[in-house]
């Protein structure tokens, strides 16, 4: 009888569930593209990426850019986050914070003036975060053309036994 | 202990709250399940195909057996199941919070192990399944709309 029930529920939220997203203004597709995240098996790709998105990197391409001191990694959290931890000689550019003016100067300035094509790697915690998305998709808009996006972020680079850079106390 | 776990008006609380904190959690996640879906997908337990199909589900577990155990039908299913999620709960957060996975604010921190957030709705959890256990447990059968004669 407790199975029964329990399967009475179970059919009955089913049923409508399902039934109601296929009317519902948010609907989503009943089988979702979720990327397993396991680090070191390629990139970390985020639910929200879309087609046009900057690429997205694995810890291994961002760790080869990071030797070859080629690449301008840039932290997208808040200025205490990223002095509590950070990939070594990354620039901070808070997403949160980024003017609403002049967006184009203000990268131009942050990013020393480097050419527009010269390779960026945008970063930020780790998967759970998606500011390192959203400012590579600013950078692209305002004309820069090899950003990528490191999702896997500090917290994956600490996994992998890279070195962090500390510049100060970690807050609550 | 057994008088208070059998207690009627201690127990119709208890399904009360239990009840109307089931129904308040599945909503937002009915209104908009592509976020729940994010949600999911942040603890990192669920294989991804399965992701959508459990945000569109779930939510509704929620609300019927918040629904069922306010009004006592389907009663003794509905207990049992709303155990099994807490505890599934439970393990979910305490793994994200052991893995050092920040489900809260999206924002890690190094050194970190885990945010305030998990640990909140932990403790949450952990004091919600005291009372599940009581229904669980209660043979008190007053204020329901059906009666339950569980013979397996």
């Amino acid at each position: 009888m407790v199975t029964k029930q329990v399967v009475t529920i179970i059919v009955l939220a089913a049923i409508l569930g399902l039934g109601i997203n296929l009317f519902s203004p948010h609907k989503i597709s009943y089988v979702g593209q979720y990327r397993p995240i396991i680090a070191g098996s390629g990139p970390i790709i985020p639910p929200e990426a879309v087609s046009e998105d900057p690429q997205f990197i694995g810890v291994d391409v961002a760790e080869l850019a990071f030797k070859q001191k080629s690449t301008i990694f840039i932290d997208a959290r808040e200025l205490e986050e990223f002095e509590c931890g950070t990939i070594p000689g990354s620039i901070n550019i808070p997403f949160d914070y980024l003017p609403d003016d002049d967006l184009g100067k203000y990268f131009d300035s942050a990013l020393g003036g480097n050419a527009k094509d010269h390779p960026i790697i945008t970063f930020c915690s780790g998967s759970e975060c998606d500011l390192s998305l959203h400012l590579a998709r600013n950078l692209q808009a305002f004309g820069y053309t090899k950003v990528s996006i490191f999702f896997g972020g500090a917290r994956e680079w600490e996994k992998t036994g890279m070195a962090m850079e500390r510049r100060g106390e970690c807050g609550e | 202990m057994r008088r208070v776990i059998d207690n009627d008006l201690l127990v119709l609380c208890v399904r009360l709250g239990v009840g109307v904190t089931f129904i308040y959690a599945s909503f937002y996640k009915i209104i908009d399940p592509g976020a729940f879906a994010k949600s999911i997908w942040y603890y990192h337990l669920v294989p991804g195909d399965l992701i959508n199909l459990i945000a569109l589900i779930l939510p509704w577990v929620e609300l019927l057996c918040g629904i069922s155990l306010i009004l006592g039908v389907l009663y003794k299913g509905t207990v049992v199941l709303v155990n099994v999620l807490v505890v599934i709960f439970i393990l979910a957060l305490s793994t994200t919070i052991i893995r050092g996975i920040d489900i809260g604010c999206g924002c890690f921190k190094a050194g970190m192990t885990a945010t305030e957030s998990a640990w909140k709705a932990l403790v949450f959890d952990l004091i919600m399944i005291l009372f599940t256990l009581q229904l669980l447990f209660s043979r008190s059968k007053r204020w329901m709309l059906a009666s339950f004669k569980v013979t397996s």
